[in-house]
């Protein structure tokens, strides 16, 4: 039974880390943009959530309607955010080599990183949200609401992206890019336009992952980099730019870390995943559900 | 760019020259008397105890820029020198500086009385053991990493990283996450000396080698790896050996720096700050040459410490943003865009295009017929 509750808690949390792996592979798929501060977004994410509601209600406790709002305005902002670093500073670097894209997005969490540790100082912050019960128990197997309510959201928000990518205009514009960033621009594809709207959804999304992680677990300035590698993890698994293949790959990394946690000891998570990482990245670089990463160097 | 700035744009041609002029004959001295250089400023820097530099700030300060620019020099041997830019340069100086901490503090029984009861010898007998260690687990994770080109290996080094980070927290023998304290080790100036000798010797294997048929082909890997594999290369014995090189003085610099922090956890020891630092020094001096991750070494860690001291915290985003601002506006470094305008230089005079007529007359004909390491490896 005890095995039950960790994979269930696996795939709980695991549907957001494929939330937040899920922007970090359309950014990668789309404008070829490795972006280390993915994480950044995820911890700002949490931070508005957090802040907002601090605001308005004087502190960080919310019933689960109002904690839902402030994820959408954590997705909104962090929207506007990954818009405004696309053209303000990445696209500078887009059609470069990747190493300097790389440079340019570490600098940036770096920056990020260190001034959200002066503004908002160390401490760990967590929004409580408050249910009548706090958890329920489903045949033996222990589900808090809240990590319930999370992993509903993260799922919900990583299929609207699939949606609004499938069938959108603005969507088949961003796959336009994506496949030719030139043929879409000679038939009228504003490429600027789409890269730092596809940026903005990129980071949109990891910001409304991080309102949620910042409601079952917590969040503190210095989580992003463990976020941008287990997206990292997960991608690489999944294929780049495949949003089914994140989402898998999200609930398989989740269900293997509380195993891990389980079984052995939460020490040794990360130790884990990344020495997955450099097996899956030896073994199979396109990843399961990815074509083929021929076009990588 | 038209007419109505005619004068302006004189000038800068004028000026454009000038700086090409100064360039060149900059770079031609420097390769005549690179050797003569190196050994004029090891002297310098070996005379500067003897002179009056007193053991105290100023010489940790001078003692860090040593070991900084060792840092910066071995990451550009890989990352700007072969064209794999690493992102867990750090793992191998935590290697090398748990090595000597443990030797040194809780395993000097095994070594002869005679060097466990000189701090200096110890430590240099535990160096041996730190760089062979660093240079050792470099082979074996090169032989995996080196594998993946690109944004793979920059994450799968930064993985690698946190992994050897994490099992080094969570170790016996490392004393977990409080680490070691460790005292007893040898003098200031003992460690000035030994720092200024790694770098020495790490910036005459360097320049040697970058004159050698092995950094041409290093710099062929980072230019076009599947040219060079069609050429015959095994390009897989140079790049592990480039990766283990840095290695063994990333580990060196380590082993040498825990005995002179005194002090040694898994947070200093895997510096995450380090990492950005001695990227940002490599890029900022030059990748891709030697003396410019040594400049970038001593000019960034004295400006690091002069931020921390004027505004204590904020040195990071200062850093951050010198990355950012490095590579958009000029990514060769400095010593990089000095070799570009000596090449120009040379462009002009065997008849390229003149320069009198366009403002941008610098970047046009490196750009068309340069030689060909002067774009450096940030470009690649």
């Amino acid at each position: 039974m005890a095995i039950a509750q960790f994979v269930v808690n696996g795939l709980l949390v695991g549907a957001l880390f494929a939330a937040v792996a899920v922007g970090f592979a359309l950014i990668w798929g789309v404008v070829d943009i490795i972006n280390l501060a993915h994480g950044e977004m995820v911890m700002l994410g949490g931070y508005v959530s957090y802040w907002v509601l601090t605001f308005l209600l004087g502190e960080a406790t919310a019933s689960p309607l109002v904690a839902l709002a402030s994820v959408l305005v954590s997705v909104a902002v962090l929207f506007g955010v990954g818009y405004a670093l696309q053209r303000a500073l990445v696209s500078r670097v887009t059609d470069e080599d990747l190493f300097l894209t790389l440079l340019v997005t570490f600098g940036l969490s770096i920056v990020i990183q260190q001034l959200a540790l002066q503004a908002w100082s160390a401490d760990p912050r967590t929004v409580t949200v408050q249910f009548g019960q706090q958890s329920m128990n489903l045949g033996g197997v222990v589900v808090p609401k809240m990590k319930l309510l999370a992993f509903v959201g993260a799922i919900v928000l990583t299929a609207l992206l699939y949606v609004f990518l499938k069938n959108s205009r603005t969507g088949r514009s961003i796959r336009a890019v994506s496949q030719n960033a030139e043929a879409a621009a000679l038939v009228g594809v504003d490429v600027e336009h789409t890269r730092a709207t596809t940026f903005g959804l990129s980071s949109g999304i990891a910001g409304g992952a991080g309102a949620f992680i910042a409601m079952i677990l917590n969040v503190q300035p210095q989580m992003g980099l463990i976020y941008t590698l287990k997206s990292f993890v997960i991608v690489v698994f999944g294929g780049i730019g495949s949003v089914p293949g994140a989402l898998v790959g999200g609930l398989l990394l989740g269900t293997v870390e509380e195993l891990t946690a389980g079984i052995v000891s939460s020490k040794w998570t990360l130790a884990v995943s990344f020495s997955l990482l450099i097996v899956l990245l030896v073994v199979k670089p396109s990843g399961l559900f990815g074509d083929s990463v021929e076009g990588e160097a | 760019m038209s007419g109505e700035s005619s004068v302006v744009d004189r000038y800068r041609a004028r000026l454009d020259r000038a700086l090409n002029a100064f360039s060149e004959r900059a770079m031609g001295f420097g390769d005549r008397y690179g050797w003569h250089l190196i050994g004029v400023s090891a002297l310098v820097g070996a005379a500067l105890p003897v002179v009056g530099l007193q053991e105290g700030f100023y010489m940790s300060l001078v003692s860090e820029m040593f070991l900084f620019a060792v840092l910066a020099l071995s990451w550009d041997l890989i990352g700007g020198q072969t064209g794999y830019p690493s992102f867990g340069q750090m793992a191998f100086f935590g290697i090398g500086a748990y090595t000597t901490a443990i030797l040194f503090k809780d395993f000097s029984g095994v070594f002869p009385s005679a060097v466990a009861g000189d701090p200096l010898l110890l430590l240099l007998a535990t160096l041996i053991a730190a760089g062979l260690l660093a240079t050792v687990a470099a082979g074996l994770i090169g032989m995996v990493v080196l594998r993946l080109r690109g944004g793979y290996f920059a994450i799968a080094t930064l993985g690698i990283l946190l992994a050897i980070q994490q099992v080094t927290r969570n170790l016996e023998i490392t004393g977990g996450a409080s680490g070691k304290i460790l005292f007893e080790g040898p003098t200031g100036t003992q460690f000035y000396y030994l720092f200024l000798g790694l770098l020495v010797a790490e910036v005459v294997v360097v320049y040697y080698l970058s004159n050698t048929r092995f950094g041409y082909v290093l710099n062929a890997i980072r230019d076009d790896e599947e040219k060079a594999v069609a050429m015959g290369v095994n390009t897989a014995y140079y790049k592990t050996a480039a990766w283990m090189i840095a290695a063994l003085f990333t580990g060196l610099v380590g082993g040498t720096w825990s005995l002179f922090n005194t002090f040694v956890n898994p947070m200093t020891a895997y510096n995450g700050a380090w990492n950005v630092e001695l990227i940002a020094m490599a890029l900022l001096g030059g990748s891709g040459t030697v003396l410019g991750p040594v400049l970038g070494g001593f000019g960034l860690h004295f400006a690091v410490v002069q931020i921390d001291a004027l505004f204590s915290g904020w040195q990071l985003v200062v850093l951050g943003s010198v990355v950012i601002a490095t590579v958009i506006l000029f990514p060769q470094g400095i010593v990089g865009a000095i070799e570009e305008r000596a090449s120009a230089m040379e462009y002009y005079r065997h008849g390229g295009q003149a320069a009198e007529e366009s403002s941008d007359g610098t970047d046009q004909p490196v750009a068309d017929g340069g030689t060909d390491d002067t774009t450096g490896g940030a470009n690649e």
